[in-house]
């Protein structure tokens, strides 16, 4: 297998799918029409009901949704179960589920006057369906800010020459803002000077990096002092870890690769004699990092900070994305060789690994294939952010309801391509984990994209920067989010946490005890549980929908009862991984043992949310079977 | 608005527009629609003190809200919308 090859598959999947399913959905169930009324023309009121061109609507719910989740899961499901079982979720999954779900939640909302899922759900299933809804949300987010921040803090920590170049993007940020909203500034001479200067930064980070007799890497100027910054914070503890914890999948980016011998070797961050992943300090130091770039874009005004941050990463990711895949069609045709001699574009890792059906022996975790791979990869396949994006941004901006499906299902098509570049990053490097084997797979396809201009090694460090820049501009949203989530859920019981910098430390502290109690994978794992069934609930509000419109529901329901039981099941194998890898070890104590509760607490918590919203969607669906269908009032149309 | 889409330029312009309009979609289309709520938010509280006295809440007198109120007549419309649409959590977050 090639990356040639999975262009080619993309491609295909994207026609058949687009033209032969997800059309005739659109026109025989859906029946959009060019001439009903949509809410951003009945209601428009210039801010958030505003008809706008389908173009800039899927540029703006593309970038809504492709963010770090299509990375992240899609490089820890390849490293678990291989790239093949990988790529055939992601097909069937966008194929059949994915652009259902994003497509259809922005539908129903244009159908039910721009509301909300949560207030469609109010109105379609069950009052209480808005509160549990809320409680999900806000877990949701503290499990995405506890994944993110953990994998975030630990490519910090191991990769001395990826700072800089972060440091330089709050810096530039910053700068930005200043430019544009102060000075007034040009756009396009503003952009320039802030991106070239983050590039710069970034790629001074490696800058003199080379790898001595040994095969070893020895880092530059800027490597060689930032290690020494680590160094130093590490002898607070005389270099003793301050907790230590097991990672039964070796998904913890600070858990090295195998050498040679097939051996993972034992490294300050990790003992390979008894597995432990260790905390060092310069790791707390780099997650108090991330937490103070979080709480600047958490509580500062939105366009002084987070957003020409989120604008500057939008850049240095498109350019990081285009390099790459004129890197996946080119390398193979050219036959371009990386530095080891390797020709680019070929898949070096396993198609199959452990597909983990087995029952695992006692006190070892069990990833079995199904239902953990469709947790672990939710973006690039369906998501249940999508829906929350495309109902409330999306949907009330929709000039015409035959955009719906360009925009909605279009995305979600984009955003699978995402994904499947990630997999042909993460399947072509030879070596490395988790973020370190998707940035060196980057690093070659630009090698190849650019035709040998830019060296693997600049590539990397584009990767690693790219990388970490999308996972921490959606960091700081999700903390901005949380605190609003909160101060909303229990603003008016305790006055307090409506003061925005209390909430702000409230959710980051929370998120702190999860990343240093908990174990990435399971965190990430949980995520994608609390994520799926987010999606799954949102395809149960569009069939009870479809089927209060006298509609088939099939296209939305089938997808949703998968979807349902299959996150119910796998919060439930997470729950046991947690409990019989951590919480029941004898070999663990203390905080991470206490972490591992709370997270079963969590998992119980949004088990039972989903059940009852399960059984609330199933009384609402029986009703709506039972009453009669009534003639539609005639559609508003366009005056 | 009339019945049929507008009409966009076809051949290499319609996609070189329609690429152009991707990319402002992708980078700023978010940094406008948070401007535009930004202004609405001091709209609103303009409103609110040049026509408080109607609305029960006498923050400027009379005299002063009769001679704005040609001003504001335009914005009432919409402010209404945006004073009584329900919102919840998820309006908040994008």
């Amino acid at each position: 297998m090639n990356t040639l090859w999975i262009v080619v598959i993309a491609v295909i999947v994207i026609y058949v799918a687009y033209n032969y399913y997800a059309r005739r959905i659109d026109r025989s169930v859906i029946q959009t029409d060019v001439k009903r009324a949509t809410p951003a023309t009945m209601y428009m009121d210039g801010v958030d009901f505003m008809p706008t061109s389908k173009n800039v609507l899927y540029g703006y719910h593309f970038k809504s949704i492709a963010a770090a989740g299509p990375i992240v899961g899609v490089i820890t499901a390849a490293n678990i179960w291989g790239w093949f079982p990988s790529l055939l979720w992601l097909v069937i999954g966008v194929s059949f589920i994915g652009w259902v779900s994003d497509y259809s939640a922005i539908m129903v909302a244009v159908r039910n006057d721009g509301n909300s899922l949560s207030a469609i759900s109010h109105k379609l299933i069950a009052p209480r369906t808005r509160t549990i809804l809320f409680v999900f949300i806000f877990f949701y987010l503290m499990l995405l800010a506890g994944a993110f921040v953990g994998i975030l803090a630990a490519i910090l920590s191991a990769r001395p020459d990826v700072p800089l170049g972060i440091i330089m993007l709050a810096l530039m940020g910053l700068l930005a803002g200043q430019m544009m909203y102060r000075w007034k500034m040009d756009l396009i001479v503003v952009t320039g000077i802030v991106v070239a200067v983050t590039l710069a930064a970034m790629a001074v980070g490696p800058m003199g990096q080379h790898k001595d007799a040994n095969g070893a890497l020895v880092q530059g100027p800027v490597g060689r002092a930032i290690a020494g910054l680590n160094a130093t914070v590490d002898k607070i503890s005389d270099k003793q870890p301050l907790i230590s914890i097991v990672d039964p999948t070796n998904s913890d980016p600070r858990v090295p690769v195998p050498g040679k011998d097939g051996k993972r070797p034992t490294t300050s961050a990790y003992d390979a004699a008894t597995g432990l992943v260790k905390t060092l300090p310069n790791y707390l130091l780099w997650m108090l990092f991330l937490f103070v770039f979080s709480y600047m874009g958490a509580n500062m005004p939105i366009w002084r900070f987070a957003q020409p941050v989120n604008y500057i990463g939008f850049w240095v990711m498109l350019i990081t994305i285009v390099l790459s895949a004129i890197g996946a069609l080119v390398a193979p045709l050219t036959g371009v060789v990386d530095s080891a001699g390797n020709t680019i574009g070929a898949f070096a890792l396993a198609a199959v690994k452990n597909l983990g059906f087995a029952w695992p022996q006692a006190g070892a975790a069990w990833q079995p294939l199904w239902p953990m791979l469709f947790v672990t990869i939710a973006c690039g396949a369906i998501s249940g952010w999508h829906a929350l994006v495309g109902s409330v941004g999306t949907a009330r901006q929709l000039e015409y309801e035959t955009d719906g499906l360009p925009v909605g299902a279009g995305s979600m098509f984009g955003e699978y391509t995402l994904a499947l570049l990630s997999l042909m990053a993460v399947s072509i490097a030879g070596a490395g984990g988790g973020g370190g084997r998707f940035a060196a797979g980057v690093g070659k396809l630009i090698y190849a994209g650019t035709f040998t201009v830019i060296p693997e090694v600049f590539g990397t460090a584009l990767g690693f920067g790219a990388f970490v820049m999308i996972v921490l501009t959606v960091t700081q949203l999700v903390f901005r989010v949380m605190r609003v989530t909160l101060t909303e859920w229990v603003g008016e019981t305790i006055p307090l946490v409506r003061n925005m910098h209390v909430s702000s430390i409230i959710s980051m502290l929370l998120t702190m005890a999860l990343v240093l109690t908990g174990t990435w994978v399971y965190l990430w794992q949980m995520f994608g549980a609390s994520n799926q069934l987010m999606a799954a609930l949102s395809l149960l509000v569009v069939s009870v929908w479809l089927k209060s419109e006298k509609r088939n529901p099939s296209y939305a329901l089938y997808p949703m009862l998968f979807m349902y039981f299959t996150t119910l099941f796998a919060t439930i194998v997470t729950a046991r991984n947690l409990y019989v890898t951590i919480a029941a070890n004898p070999k663990m104590s203390g905080l991470p043992v206490a972490g591992a509760w709370a997270m079963i607490v969590v998992a119980a918590l949004l088990l039972v949310a989903a059940i009852v919203i399960g059984w609330d969607g199933l009384k609402a669906y029986r009703r709506y079977s039972a009453t009669p269908a009534v003639p539609a009032p005639a559609a508003p149309v366009h005056a | 608005m009339t019945d049929k889409k507008l009409e966009r330029p076809g051949g290499f312009k319609g996609l070189w527009s329609g690429f152009k309009e991707t990319i402002y979609g992708m980078s700023a289309h978010d940094m406008s629609r948070a401007a535009l709520r930004t202004r609405a938010s001091m709209e609103h509280l303009f409103i609110l003190i040049t026509m408080g006295d109607m609305l029960g809440i006498p923050i400027l007198p009379p005299y002063y809200s009769l001679r704005l109120l040609p001003y504001v007549v335009p914005q009432i419309a919409t402010w209404k919308r945006r004073m009584l649409r329900e919102k919840d959590v998820s309006d908040a977050m994008f």
